[in-house]
Formats: C-alpha cells, sequence, structure tokens
C-alpha cells in the first residue's frame, strides 16, 4: 500500500493532503487482478487537477474496466519534489502507492502549454527518460491528450502518442490495443504502428518534418503507413457518452468542488480568437433529462452542494430555461446552488436568474473581451454595448454591487482607441449603477475588469497572425491604467511573459523540444505559476539552442505556409478559418449557427451532423 | 431541531486531513448520508456542524466529538449505520449520543504517544530523561497563541505523564490540559522533551484517546 517512508516526510510539506489519496469514491483495486495499470497524469498540482472534468470522467471510464486500474499523479510541489528526490522516492500513484514507472500507460491531459516543463519533470520524477526514442520498452506507454495537443508538435519528442478530440472512446480503443501487444510479447514500434491506425490517435514519431531554410515547415511525411491526415476523435451521441456518476471528493480544498456536468459540446458563436470554440466542433448537445439525471447522481454520491452545468456558453443551450425549471424543485429543497459559467449577456432571463439566486448568489460576470464595437466586431464577439449595460443595470436592480468584466489586448487592428474603449465601457457600468433609484443605500459600486493578452492559436481564424511583444503589451496595460479615471474600477492584468511564452509553444514546432529540455534541465517548472517563472532561464535557453522565439509569435504567416499543426485534423477547414480571417480584417462579422450556418465543416466528422442547425449535408 | 453529538474516530492516512478539511468532509459526508440536518438561517444557509476539539495535523484521534443539529425524527442507530456507509476511509463514526455535557467542560486530553529511536539506548536515554523533566516541573517552551509567542511551562499543563521503554520504542501515556482556555498540544511536549534531551526519534505516532472533564471523569 502506500509507502511507508513517505508518511514520515507528510508532515514536513505544505498540504500533504495532496500525495495522501485515499479520498471518497477513489479507487483501489488489486494490483494482480488487472492487466493495464494507468496512470492519470496532470501536469500541474493537486488543487488544479482535481478540479478537472476531463480527468473525472476518463479516471471513472478506465475503472469502470475490469481489466484496468486507473490511478491519479498530480505534479508534487518543489517542497514535496525535494522531499522525493533527497530520499529517491519515484513519484506514484496516489491510490496505490506504486511507482508509476512500472504502469503501462502514463496519460497526460495537457490543458496548457506552460506545463510542459512539468511533464519532463514528471517523467523524470517517475525515473524515466524524458525522451521518447529512450524509452524503448513497451510500457510505460506515454500518452498525451488535451486541447494543447491540437499542435503537440513542441511535446512530440517527450510523448509516444497523442490523443486529438474527444477520449471517452479513443481511451478504451487504446488500452484494448496495449493489452493486446502486451500480451503477445510485442515491441514499442509494432504497438505505435498499430497505434496509428485507429482514429483519433497520432504517433508523432511515425512522421518525418523537414524544414525551409527560412525554419518554416518543408514538409511533414508519415512512415509506416500512419495516415496523411490525423482526424480527431469525435463523440456522436452525448446521451449514450460515458458519464461518471462518481466523482472522487477531495478533502483538501480544490479550484472548483462541486458536481460538474457537460450540457454540449462545441459553440455555436464563432469568436475568431476561442480555440475552444473551434477544436470543439460541431456541436453536440446532451438531453435535458441525462443532464438532470447526471446531476442527481453526483450530487447523491458526493454531497456537493453546488452544480456547474458546463458548456463554452451555457445560456445557449436549447432547453435551459426547462432544465433549471425542472431542476429547482429538488435543487432548493436540497439546498444546492445551480452555477452556470459561460453566460451571455443578450440572451439570459432576468427572471431565471432570480430563481437562480434561491439558495446562494454567485458573482456576476461579463466578457465583453473588447472596448469598441469596431473591434468587437473583428473578434467576432457579436454582442453591444447596450446589451452588457442593459444586463449590468439589471442586475444592479436586483441588488448586486460588483461586476466583473473580462476583456483582451492585443487584438488584431487594436489601436489606442479600442484601449480607451475598455475604461470608457467599464465607466458606463459604474455609471449605470448611479442611475438606478434603488441602489442599496450606503454600498458603492465596484467593476472589477480582467485583462488578458490575445495568444493566437492554432485552428482559429487567428492562426495566422502576429502577437504583440510582451514590451507592447507592457505599454498597452499602461495605457489602460491611465484612462481609468475612478477607484470604482479595479483592473488586474496578465503576466507579458507568460503570455508570450504561451504563444510559442501554442504555434511552435519541433524544434522546441531541446529548449523545452534546455529550460527543465537548468530548473524550470511550474511555469504557468507567478512566482515559478524564469524569464532569464528561459531566455538562455533559447538562446542556447539558437532558437528566436518571436519566429513564432511576432511574425505574420502566409496563408500558404505550411503550419506544424496542418496534418492535423479537427474538422473546422482551413478555407474556413483563412476566410474569418479576411473577413476580421474587414471588420466584418459571420452569425452564429443558430441564425445561420456558416459551414465550417466540422459535420463531416460526425456523419454530417450538427445538433445546432440539425443539417445532415455531407 | 435536536442537538446530536457524532463520536468519531480518525486514523490511518485520515490524520492528515486538516482541521478545515474536515469540515468540508463531514459537512458533505452528512448530506451524502441524507441525514435530516438543521441548516443556520443567515443569508447563507449552512448545516450547524462543531468541532469540539480540532485534531492536530498528524494525530490519530481514537473518539472525537462532533456536534450537530437535526430537524425531524432519526434514531442514532440509523445515524451511525447512514454515516458509516458514506465515510472515507480512516474516519469511522464510533457512537451516537445525545450531548451529555457542555463543550466548554473539556478540560483534559488523554494521549498515547509511541517514539521509535535508532536504538534502545537512545530510547532508555528519552525515557529516563523525560520522567525527570516531567518530575522537576520545569520544560519551558514557546507557544503560539491568538496573542503572539509567549514562553510557557509546559510542566504546569501536564496533569499526568507515564513513560517506558522497550528496545528502540518508547511509549508514553498522558494526560494534558485540553480546551478553549489553556490546551497543551502533545506534538508540542514531545517536540520540547526531546530537543530539550538533544534527542531525535525516527518514526512517532500521536493518538488522542479520550477528553475528559476537570475531575478527570470522561466527557460525553
Amino acid at each position: 500500500m502506500y509507502p511507508k517512508e513517505l508518511e514520515r516526510f507528510l508532515l514536513k510539506v505544505q498540504k500533504p493532503g495532496r500525495y495522501t489519496g485515499g479520498e471518497l469514491n477513489s479507487v483501489v483495486k488489486d494490483k494482480n487482478s488487472v492487466d493495464i495499470r494507468y496512470a492519470f497524469c496532470f501536469p500541474d498540482t493537486y488543487e488544479i487537477g482535481m478540479s478537472h472534468l476531463g480527468m473525472k470522467i476518463l479516471y471513472s471510464l478506465i475503472n469502470a474496466r475490469e481489466d484496468a486500474w486507473c490511478e491519479r499523479v498530480f505534479a508534487p510541489w518543489t517542497d514535496m519534489e525535494e522531499v522525493l528526490r533527497e530520499n529517491n522516492i519515484p513519484l506514484f500513484g496516489l491510490e496505490s502507492g506504486d511507482a508509476i514507472k512500472d504502469f503501462d500507460i502514463l496519460g497526460f491531459t495537457m490543458q496548457y502549454e506552460l506545463s510542459y516543463t512539468n511533464v519532463l519533470n514528471m517523467l523524470d520524477l517517475a525515473g524515466l527518460p524524458v525522451r521518447a526514442k529512450d524509452r524503448t520498452s513497451l510500457t510505460p506507454i506515454v500518452v498525451a491528450g488535451g486541447a494543447c495537443v491540437c499542435n503537440a508538435e513542441p511535446i512530440a519528442e517527450f510523448v509516444d502518442i497523442t490523443l486529438p478530440g474527444d477520449g471517452e472512446e479513443v481511451t478504451n480503443e487504446l488500452i484494448d490495443l496495449l493489452k493486446e501487444y502486451k500480451a503477445k510479447g510485442a515491441t514499442k514500434q509494432e504497438f505505435l504502428a498499430a497505434a496509428a491506425q485507429i482514429k483519433g490517435v497520432y504517433v508523432p514519431s511515425l512522421y518525418e518534418v523537414e524544414y525551409n531554410e527560412d525554419n518554416t515547415v518543408k514538409s511533414v511525411t508519415p512512415t509506416c503507413g500512419a495516415p496523411e491526415k490525423v482526424e480527431k476523435r469525435n463523440v456522436a451521441d452525448l446521451d449514450s457518452m460515458f458519464s461518471p456518476t462518481e466523482f472522487v471528493v477531495p478533502f483538501l480544498e480544490v479550484v472548483h468542488d462541486r458536481t460538474t456536468v457537460e450540457i454540449f459540446r462545441g459553440c455555436i458563436r464563432g469568436c475568431r480568437f476561442c480555440q475552444a470554440g473551434f477544436l470543439n466542433r460541431p456541436l453536440r448537445r446532451k438531453s435535458p433529462e441525462t443532464v438532470e439525471a447526471q446531476c442527481k447522481a453526483i450530487c447523491n454520491s458526493t454531497g456537493y452542494d453546488e452544480i456547474s452545468l458546463c458548456s463554452l456558453s451555457t445560456s445557449d443551450y436549447k432547453g435551459l430555461e426547462k432544465l433549471i425549471t425542472n431542476m429547482l424543485p429538488w435543487t432548493v429543497e436540497q439546498k444546492i446552488n445551480i452555477a452556470l459559467p459561460s453566460l451571455r449577456a443578450d440572451n439570459f432571463p432576468k427572471e431565471l436568474m432570480e430563481q437562480l439566486n434561491a439558495v446562494r448568489r454567485s458573482g456576476l460576470t461579463f466578457a465583453p473581451e473588447a472596448g469598441t464595437q469596431r473591434l468587437r466586431d473583428v473578434i467576432n464577439k457579436n454582442i453591444t454595448e447596450e446589451e452588457v449595460l442593459t444586463t449590468a443595470a439589471q442586475a444592479f436592480a436586483g441588488g448586486w454591487t460588483a461586476v466583473k468584466l473580462y476583456f483582451m489586448i492585443g487584438l488584431p487592428t487594436e489601436t489606442e482607441e479600442d484601449i480607451e474603449g475598455i475604461a470608457n465601457l467599464a465607466q458606463a457600468v459604474v455609471d449605470e449603477f448611479y442611475k438606478n433609484p434603488d441602489k442599496p443605500k450606503g454600498k458603492g459600486v465596484n467593476v472589477s475588469i480582467s485583462v488578458a493578452s490575445l495568444v493566437p492559436k492554432p485552428f482559429t481564424p487567428f492562426q495566422w497572425e502576429p502577437q504583440d511583444k510582451p514590451d507592447v503589451l507592457i505599454d498597452k496595460q499602461n495605457y489602460l491604467i491611465s484612462c481609468v479615471k475612478t477607484r470604482k474600477v479595479t483592473v488586474s492584468r496578465h503576466v507579458p511573459w507568460t503570455s508570450f511564452l504561451e504563444g510559442v509553444f501554442a504555434r511552435g514546432d519541433r524544434r522546441l523540444a531541446d529548449v523545452i529540455e534546455t529550460a527543465w534541465r537548468k530548473g524550470c517548472k511550474f511555469d504557468g505559476w507567478a512566482e515559478c517563472l524564469k524569464p532569464e532561464v528561459w531566455e538562455e535557453s533559447f538562446k542556447e539552442n539558437g532558437i528566436d522565439p518571436y519566429f513564432y509569435t511576432a511574425r505574420r504567416r502566409e496563408y500558404d505556409e505550411i503550419l506544424p499543426w496542418d496534418h492535423m485534423d479537427y474538422g473546422v477547414t482551413k478555407k474556413f478559418l483563412m476566410n474569418e480571417n479576411v473577413k476580421a480584417h474587414k471588420g466584418e462579422t459571420t452569425a452564429s449557427c443558430r441564425e445561420k450556418c456558416a459551414g465550417c465543416g466540422a459535420n463531416r466528422l460526425n456523419g454530417g451532423v450538427c445538433d445546432e442547425t440539425g443539417k445532415t449535408v455531407v | 431541531m435536536k442537538p446530536v453529538r457524532l463520536w468519531f474516530k480518525k486514523d490511518g492516512l485520515a490524520v492528515y486531513i486538516s482541521h478545515l478539511d474536515m469540515n468540508r468532509c463531514m459537512t458533505r459526508a452528512v448530506r451524502r448520508a441524507d441525514i435530516p440536518l438543521w441548516y443556520t438561517e443567515g443569508f447563507n444557509p449552512h448545516p450547524y456542524m462543531t468541532f469540539l476539539m480540532p485534531l492536530p495535523l498528524g494525530q490519530s484521534g481514537m473518539r472525537e466529538p462532533l456536534d450537530i443539529r437535526i430537524e425531524g425524527e432519526m434514531s442514532f442507530g440509523e445515524i451511525q449505520k447512514r454515516l458509516n456507509s458514506v465515510m472515507p476511509e480512516g474516519i469511522e463514526i464510533v457512537d451516537v449520543a445525545k450531548p451529555e455535557h457542555k463543550p466548554n467542560e473539556i478540560d483534559a486530553a488523554e494521549y498515547e504517544v509511541d517514539l521509535w529511536f535508532e536504538n534502545a539506548s537512545d530510547a532508555e536515554k528519552f525515557s529516563l530523561g523525560a520522567s525527570k523533566i516531567i518530575e522537576g516541573g520545569v520544560l519551558n517552551a514557546e507557544k503560539r497563541s491568538k496573542k503572539g509567542i509567549k514562553t510557557v511551562n509546559l510542566c504546569e499543563l501536564v496533569r499526568s505523564f507515564d513513560v517506558s521503554a522497550c528496545e528502540n520504542k518508547v511509549y508514553i501515556k498522558t494526560i494534558l490540559a485540553a480546551g478553549n482556555t489553556v490546551n497543551l498540544n502533545a506534538e508540542l511536549l514531545v517536540n520540547s522533551l526531546l530537543s530539550e534531551l538533544s534527542l531525535e526519534e525516527t518514526d512517532r505516532n500521536i493518538v488522542r484517546t479520550k477528553l475528559l472533564r476537570s475531575d478527570l471523569s470522561i466527557f460525553e
């Protein structure tokens, strides 16, 4: 069971509960009764990882199999890493305490580019070589999934397999295949070649990449019969798809600690900066009946008193009112709060909002994303200032005194006027508060604006766009702050260097592997944590490997350039993205899928079906 | 609305669950068990739940009290059965009863402490040294309280202290002041004795066995 030698150190580290396991609904099996041991690795802390829905789904899905046992592994915080290294304790699974280097599959979820160094660090802590080519035995196979693997090239040298798209079906198929190949004593090469034939499996080592003299990609050539284009995996029917009825209930306070049920995948909106909105097309909807049943089951098995109905744009769910009306009686009775993240300002009925706050009142957040209508048209965030102000006025009338607004800077075609527009919009929201005759006495208003920096991502219309350099972003941030004239508006901003590094990896290629390894060897990890990020070490690492990071971020790419991720197929066609890019520069908007099908092409992956348009044309 | 006192045991890896986390854990457990909890009537209704003597991180407890309030009827046996069917590993409800005594009647707690040393001679040294210090009546240590750090003579907070050594293991049974006004954490006593004797243990195990009233009768 749990490594006894470790217990002695648990009281010497912060939050020992990160490393003990044993939470309610965690799954302990007899290791001798399973064929495949799977370590689900989250390359960040326990608190972040335990909030992630994808992990909960795959954990339950794998453990539902009798022949496999899935355990959880998180990146140990630096204090625990020291303990592990000093005492030669290899990284272990939380459920068994066994070293994961002896497991069959290590599955990393890649949600964030700045966790790449943590993947290397975890492999190393496990006692494994970080490069895929140096791990020669069949097992453990290192697999990666999640949004970042739409461009897995920067980590292609470290992982054996990536799983673009939905993981629910392909995970089982991969386990079946490994079980078969393990039984017949196959080599890793034989297994990888066979795995590459599964839809939704990418084996980077089976592709040869050549570069032009200007460092752009010249060609990507599949070998060993691997497909020319790797199509992402798409689960067609969300109602029959595996969905967990139990969540592991952490003891520690984690970021999102509640029942989370997805209501649909994909998005009808087409905001041009939003990668998730394009990667997850076509739209597939879960029925309200399924959603409600899943919410009930998870609340019963966990004791959670909050439900989050999650999607990329929850108020776009057809049947949301009906769903909530059905759920309110039992949730109010059991004092369960329903949270609706990702609401839009334009289409959420006020009455529903009031009913929802029957149990506990949650915060109010809008995402206008840009300060002027012109720029909102460029990014296709089809929301007007009037809509924001009307909703804010309603909220103030309902007793709210704090509103959060999300914006981005560094957007294509952005001018000073657009940045000033952010401050003006925030001011207009403040003014709206004072227009309200019934405003609560003696209470001021607080409008907090959070300003992120655009990181152009693959598979978005902005994938060809240059990204602002950190010093430009700092100037823009400072300009914004100088435009804010009231203390009722507070501004929080992202670290420009973080966005820069994120941008390098998001649109990077395989030549970055050496940089990542160098930086990690020099001590970089948890790069997404401001207190751990070491810009000077990264700069050194780029230099040592002769790589200009601005090649990846600051350059406008030509439409005919071969992009490092062009051999991945996420359904949405490159032609559609190009057309959207052209429209962005003209300031033309594209209607939501509900109004008119824009012909993105993603329904091709779903047998021609998109749950939004109901169309079955190919 | 009826007050109910739950008595739970916490050991194994559950000792690494902090007090704050225990709070969340128990709230969810009573919800899962579908016990008709009484909720506070404030702006943010929450179930009434009070741990009478928070257990320090890393220590086991054999019989720890937790007060809740229920609405409607449910037998103590049923509450215990339901809770135990949903408890995480390492936490067990050992009894459910009517609160007999008021929380402020807790005056002392009994602990059993095991210490392991490199060798028998260190164990012997500790055993002899520790009883001498306690008999001597002076063991000053810095104690953190709400008002800041101050030096306290721990011996004044020790009600009884038995120590013996067997091979490389030391076994301590002690009763220490406990409660809201004066409280001595067994860990502080052990650490102070170790540092006073310039010894280092290889492993330790601290168990709180019972809570007592001022006449040393058992707190119920």
